[in-house]
C-alpha cells in the first residue's frame, strides 16, 4: 500500500465550512468505503470549534470520524498507538506548528504517525498541519512568521495560506534564496499538494484561482512557478450529495420527513 | 533589589479551576507578601481552553490582584502583554499553572523556552502553584494518567521528588503511584483535592487545606514496602480576609 499526504495551504471544514470539496477528497484518498478518519486538533490546543466543525462535517458522511485530545482527559479506553494505528485517515488542524510538535514529540505521536503513514494511513491537513510533514515550513507560531522545522517525511519546505496570510511569502521566498530552507511549495488557501511516497502526484483545488507554487532557489533568488490545480468538483459532492441512501431511509423511517437531508 | 526565598505551592487538586472554595487560591496570593500582586495565569496544559482562562479572570479579579494570563497558542494574534512572555512572567509576584495534561504543558513550554523563563522565576523568588498538572510539573517526576493507565513522566525538577495528585481521589492513581515507587521512582509527596504542598527552596515548609480532613502523605518504598507516613495539615478554614493587608 502506497504512502499518501495531502498537505493544505488552507481550506477544509475549519476554514471554507461551506465547501466540502477537500474534505470529501480526503475520504476518496482512503482506499475502504466507510474510512476510520482520526482529526487531530492539537495544534488549536484542541480548540472546541475545530473538533465541533470536525463532527458537523464528517458526522454526516460515509465515514467513522473520531477526534484525539491531547489536554483533556477523556478517559480513553484505547492507547494511543491502538488509535492512531486503527486509522484510514488522519486529518491535522491548523493553528501553532510549534505548539504541536512538541506536543506530539511528549506524547510520542510524531513516531506513531510515521508508523501509521508507512502502512497506509492517509495523512492530511492544512495551514500547521500541512507544513508539519515537511522538513520545514513558516510559521508564526511565536508571532513573526519565522522558519521551523517540521517531522521531515516529505523533502523540502512548504508555506501556507500564500494568498490569505500575506506576511509568510516574503520570509519563505527570503529563507529558500539563502539556502536557509530547501527548495519546496508555497500554497494558496484552498489548494493541496498530493504526495505518493516522497513525490508531488496531484495538485488539487477547492475553488477556481487557488494554487500552488513549486519555489526553488536559482542563485541568490528564489523563483515560484505556478502549478496549475485538478478543480475538485465540488457540484459533483456538493452540500447535497452527503447522507448515503440507507442512512437517509432509516432517517425517514425513524423521524419522518424531518430527518430527510 | 529584595531577595525572596523561592516558593512553590503545588495542590493535589482544588482552588478556582475546580471547586468554589477560594481558601487555596487566597493562600498563594497572602505568599507573595504584597497587598495587590501580579498574577499571571499559565493555562497552557488545557490547550488555552477559553472557559478556563475566563474562569481564572472571575476567581481573580482586578480588586485584589494585578491579573494577567499568557496563551502559547494564539500568538500570530499577539500576546497583548505590551512585552515579551520572559520579561512579563519575570515581572509577576505569582505564577498559576492550570490543569490538564502535563505532557503536553512541558512539550509546550519547553517550545517556547518557558521551561527556563520559570526555573528563573522560582530562583527570584515569584511564588509558583498550581493544581493536577500545574502541580506534577513541579517535580523531578510524577504519575499522569492521560490515555491509558496512569503512567511516570517527568517534570521540570524544581523539587527532586516524586508527586502524586488527586491521590485520595482517584484510586487507580495511588495504585500506579504505589507500582512505580516500587519500580524505583524517587520517593514522594501525595496529595488529595483540596490540599496544597507548600515548599520553602526545595524543603517543605507546610502542608495546607482548603478542605476538612483533606490528607497528603510523604510516600517511598522501604523494604520491599510501600510506606505512607501522613503529613500534618493546616485547614485554612478560619475564614481570612484576602490578601492579608
Amino acid at each position: 500500500m502506497g504512502r499518501t499526504i495531502l498537505a493544505m495551504g488552507g481550506g477544509g471544514f475549519t476554514m471554507e465550512p461551506r465547501n466540502p470539496a477537500l474534505d470529501d477528497f480526503i475520504l476518496t484518498l482512503a482506499a475502504t468505503r466507510e474510512p476510520r478518519i482520526l482529526f487531530l486538533p492539537t495544534a488549536s490546543g484542541d480548540a472546541n470549534a475545530q473538533i465541533c466543525a470536525f463532527r458537523c462535517t464528517y458526522g454526516e458522511r460515509s465515514c467513522r470520524p473520531v477526534h484525539l485530545s491531547l489536554f483533556r482527559l477523556e478517559h480513553q479506553r484505547r492507547t494511543l498507538r491502538e488509535l492512531i494505528l486503527s486509522q484510514d485517515v488522519i486529518y491535522v488542524g491548523g493553528g501553532s506548528m510549534r505548539n504541536l510538535l512538541a506536543i506530539w514529540r511528549e506524547h510520542g505521536i510524531d513516531l506513531l504517525l510515521r508508523e501509521a503513514w508507512g502502512r497506509g494511513t492517509v495523512l492530511a491537513g492544512l495551514s500547521a498541519g500541512a507544513m508539519c510533514w515537511f522538513e520545514a515550513g513558516i510559521t508564526r507560531s511565536a508571532g513573526q512568521p519565522a522558519p521551523a522545522a517540521g517531522l521531515g517525511f516529505l523533502p523540502g519546505s512548504m508555506t501556507v495560506h500564500r494568498d490569505g496570510d500575506p506576511t509568510r511569502l516574503p520570509v519563505f521566498l527570503d529563507a529558500v534564496a539563502r539556502g536557509v530552507l530547501a527548495d519546496g511549495y508555497a500554497v494558496d488557501d484552498g489548494a493541496g499538494l498530493l504526495f505518493d511516497d516522497d513525490r508531488l502526484a496531484r495538485v488539487v483545488s477547492s475553488r477556481p484561482g487557488a494554487r500552488a507554487y513549486r519555489v526553488e532557489r536559482a542563485g541568490d533568488q528564489a523563483i515560484q512557478t505556478p502549478i496549475e490545480p485538478d478543480l475538485l468538483a465540488a457540484a459533483a459532492f456538493g452540500l447535497q450529495r452527503d447522507v448515503p441512501a440507507d442512512v437517509r431511509e432509516f432517517r425517514a423511517e425513524r423521524y419522518g420527513a424531518a430527518g430527510r437531508r | 533589589m529584595t531577595s525572596r526565598q523561592p516558593q512553590i505551592v503545588a495542590f493535589g487538586g482544588g482552588g478556582f479551576s475546580m471547586d468554589g472554595n477560594p481558601l487555596l487560591d487566597e493562600f498563594v496570593l497572602g505568599l507573595t507578601g504584597m497587598e495587590r500582586p501580579k498574577v499571571c495565569f499559565l493555562p497552557s496544559a488545557s490547550g488555552d481552553a477559553d472557559h478556563y482562562i475566563v474562569r481564572f479572570y472571575r476567581a481573580f479579579s482586578p480588586a485584589v490582584c494585578e491579573p494577567s494570563h499568557v496563551s502559547l497558542f494564539r500568538r500570530d494574534k499577539g500576546a497583548g502583554l505590551g512585552c515579551d512572555i520572559a520579561t512579563h512572567l519575570l515581572a509577576q509576584d505569582l505564577i498559576y499553572v492550570g490543569g490538564g495534561s502535563v505532557l503536553s504543558l512541558l512539550g509546550v513550554w519547553r517550545a517556547h523556552g518557558l521551561d527556563r523563563v520559570l526555573a528563573e522565576c522560582w530562583e527570584r523568588g515569584i511564588v509558583l502553584c498550581g493544581l493536577s498538572a500545574g502541580s506534577l510539573c513541579w517535580f523531578s517526576e510524577g504519575v499522569s494518567a492521560f490515555h491509558g493507565p496512569p503512567t511516570r513522566v517527568g517534570g521540570l525538577g524544581l523539587l527532586p521528588y516524586s508527586n502524586c495528585v488527586h491521590y485520595d481521589d482517584e484510586p487507580a492513581r495511588r495504585e500506579s503511584y504505589h507500582d512505580l515507587l516500587a519500580e524505583g521512582m524517587a520517593p514522594g509527596y501525595a496529595a488529595s483535592d483540596g490540599v496544597a504542598l507548600h515548599f520553602r527552596g526545595e524543603s517543605l515548609a507546610g502542608v495546607v487545606a482548603s478542605r476538612w480532613q483533606a490528607e497528603a502523605w510523604w510516600v517511598e518504598e522501604v523494604g520491599g514496602t510501600i510506606s505512607e507516613v501522613a503529613l500534618p495539615v493546616r485547614w485554612l478554614g478560619k475564614s481570612r480576609p484576602l490578601t492579608a493587608a
